[in-house]
């Protein structure tokens, strides 16, 4: 594809911030109209990226375009062409929600009586027409966040870069905000690139997920392409008490399972075909061998599995913990 | 127009928050009364002790001569001890900034043409009101001498002085109003303009408005125009405030007021594009504040608004000649008490208007558009 006709195209895009790499050597490309997840834990790069790819931070390494244009070199073309929603709420708070977009609708030099019109509709849109005369100071966090995501389509952007849109959110604004974006999609020829540490999010959004983890991308697809990727259609969690490897090792050894992976200490979550069924022959097995199942579940695959099988740990889990106490022999996420 | 969007924004938040206009114009005006009456051009009620050990008439005409300094102009308040020690005890001890202490044989040695002394014992940590003293209390005295010298001899060809006042009369507070009108101007560019762009970075705002086409000279430019029109104001009202305050009526016009809003706008965006320049990278609001007190006495104090430049040691000098306060405050007293003419100001509004080119320059060069 020719940089010109994607959306974002990203090829070989690296920031370091002295010794630490924030992003390495990331390549993707989205094409128009698509709605693109960023997923990863806290920490993971993902803002760094679009930082990189909003002309906020200049890349060390690599190119990148968006809406066609080169972050580096056509920065202005970029800007006038992207609505951005960063992660912090940036909306000012001395002024009223109209007197945020309109001004926002002049930085981006749309003329008034357009500007006008748009904010009207845009503010109907998300649900503060009534409230558009407040100062922002008065407004929830969902509201905020909602007055934002209004603000940054002012100027009909082609690509609009959302970080982390809901977090923070109570989970009625959340699924206000999903529905805003779907809504949106629906409505308009956009492109959507988010970041998200919520699975279940960028399962309900994203066309197409790319699991961001150490500033690199491990694995890119459809939500369903990914869980294709993984063998077992369900998942049973254990707590165990015991002698932990062993169990380990006995449950690999049974047939049907494709996999275990510690995710803690003493939990473990087991990839297996027909899971339910196999969970009473699973705990005598364990109980078999001495130890004993403190708490049990079945589920099947999500993304959240996915994530576990790409990254080697849940997504809520800090960075801190990758390295710290809780590794052990065994664990999967030793890389 | 992109800028004047950046504009309208900084001036919507600014009139949203009325108590920060209000501290730049409300503070200056406290200056203006308390350094005017703490200053006060004469100093009064100086606590003096007195002890006159002579019985004689010369002893006697020292104690009138002080206590018609005591009704008069109030310069001192008199306390009278019998005992010289306990007298200079209770100076020495912070009660008096003085001590006279009038010797047994002061009448004697007066008519007898010998050297006839006075003691003076002086509070000289405490400098101002020291020298105060020593004038005041030497020329009561003198004027003693000057009668027994009379006396004795026909005063020929003595030299008189009489002041011709040059311009009209200025009271001591009303001649401090070009100082807090600068004062004003400096509180009005340090707390409009850069604070603005490093409150935006410290609270993250920035992050929504530099992903906008929004080039670096409209924001910077955007920002310094509001605050060169919030500051501009201000320091307007804070001039026609000080007038009321003082009693002071305004002469010249339109011309003279005209030629004062041009010095205003000159300093005005020269101070504000000198913060751009020392403190467009800082990231936190505190330390705007910080080089904020800093900045004002450096600033302030060398400008001539309270004490003559030309008394200065020659670095001080040196300093206030470059110093932008010196020449507004200057070019306003010309305007404001000189009844002078735009022509008499142009060298003090062209050292302003270089000093702000070059301000302007240096700022938009190093000023970064960055988070």
């Amino acid at each position: 594809m020719a940089p010109e006709s994607a959306a974002i195209r990203v090829d070989g895009l690296s920031k370091r911030f002295g010794d630490f790499t924030a992003v390495d050597s990331v390549s993707f490309e989205v094409p128009r109209g698509e709605v693109f997840g960023l997923l990863g834990p806290n920490g993971a790069g993902k803002t760094t990226l679009v930082r990189m790819l909003t002309t906020l931070l200049a890349p060390s390494q690599g190119r990148a375009w968006v809406a066609g244009h080169e972050v580096r070199g056509a920065q202005r073309r970029v800007r006038e062409s992207i609505g951005v929603i960063p992660q912090a709420l940036t909306s000012d708070l001395d002024l009223t929600g109209w007197e945020n977009i309109d001004i926002y609708g002049e930085f981006y030099g749309v003329r008034r009586r357009e500007r006008h019109a748009r904010a009207r509709r845009l503010l109907e849109m998300v649900g503060l027409a009534q409230r558009a005369g407040d100062l922002v100071a008065t407004y929830s966090g969902g509201m905020r966040r909602r007055l934002e995501i209004a603000r940054g389509l002012i100027h009909s952007p082609e690509v609009l870069f959302l970080d982390e849109p809901t977090s923070g959110l109570d989970p009625q604004s959340r699924r206000a905000v999903w529905d805003l974006l779907a809504q949106l999609r629906a409505e308009n020829e956009i492109t959507i690139s988010l970041t998200t540490h919520y699975m279940d999010e960028a399962e309900h959004l994203c066309d197409r997920i790319a699991i961001v983890d150490d500033g690199r991308i491990i694995a890119l697809d459809t939500p369903d392409g990914l869980k294709s990727q993984i063998a077992g259609a369900d998942r049973i969690d254990l707590d165990v008490e015991g002698d932990v490897d062993a169990v380990v090792a006995m449950i690999e050894a049974r047939p049907g399972v494709h996999g275990v992976q510690r995710t803690n200490a003493a939990s473990l979550t087991v990839a297996i075909d027909d899971g339910a069924r196999e969970i009473p022959r699973l705990v005598d097995a364990v109980e078999t061998l001495g130890a004993q199942v403190v708490a049990v579940s079945v589920h099947r695959l999500s993304l959240e599995d996915v994530f576990i099988h790409f990254t080697g740990r849940t997504l809520r889990e800090e960075r801190a913990r990758k390295v710290g106490f809780f590794v052990g022999p065994g664990m999967p996420q030793a890389r | 127009m992109r800028i004047w969007a950046v504009m309208r924004r900084d001036l919507l938040k600014l009139a949203r928050n009325p108590l920060t206009l209000i501290t730049v114009v409300l503070m200056p005006i406290v200056y203006l009364v308390i350094i005017g009456n703490s200053f006060a051009g004469q100093l009064r009620n100086l606590p003096v002790a007195l002890v006159n050990g002579d019985s004689g008439v010369y002893g006697r005409r020292v104690v009138e001569r002080l206590q018609a300094l005591q009704a008069g102009p109030k310069t001192i308040v008199l306390t009278y001890f019998e005992d010289a020690e306990r007298a200079v005890a209770a100076t020495r001890n912070g009660l008096y900034k003085a001590a006279v202490v009038v010797p047994p044989d002061f009448s004697r040695d007066v008519t007898t043409g010998h050297e006839a002394d006075i003691g003076l014992f002086l509070d000289n940590v405490d400098v101002v009101s020291a020298r105060t003293l020593e004038g005041a209390l030497d020329a009561a005295i003198a004027s003693i001498r000057q009668e027994f010298v009379s006396a004795r001899r026909p005063q020929l060809g003595v030299v008189m002085m009489r002041p011709v006042e040059l311009f009209r009369t200025v009271d001591y507070d009303a001649s401090l109003i070009p100082g807090v009108i600068v004062m004003a101007l400096f509180m009005g560019s340090l707390t409009s303009g850069v604070f603005n762009w490093v409150m935006d970075r410290f609270l993250g705002v920035t992050e929504g408005y530099l992903v906008t086409p929004l080039a670096r000279w409209e924001i910077a430019g955007g920002m310094l125009a509001s605050g060169v029109a919030v500051t501009t104001i201000a320091a307007t009202i804070v001039l026609f405030l000080g007038l009321l305050l003082t009693g002071t009526t305004f002469t010249g016009g339109v011309p003279a007021l005209a030629t004062i809003v041009a010095v205003m706008l000159l300093s005005a965006t020269g101070l504000l594009a000198m913060t751009f320049l020392l403190l467009g990278r800082a990231t936190h609001p505190r330390l705007v504040g910080v080089f904020a007190g800093f900045l004002n006495v450096v600033l302030f104090f060398p400008s001539g608004a309270i004490y003559p430049v030309e008394s200065f040691p020659s670095w001080l000098g040196a300093f206030a000649a470059y110093n932008p306060e010196t020449h507004a405050v200057y070019a306003l007293k010309q305007i404001l008490f000189k009844g002078a003419n735009f022509a008499a100001v142009a060298g003090d509004l062209a050292f302003l208007a270089v000093f702000t080119g070059v301000m302007l320059v240096l700022a938009s060069v190093t000023f970064k558009r960055t988070l």
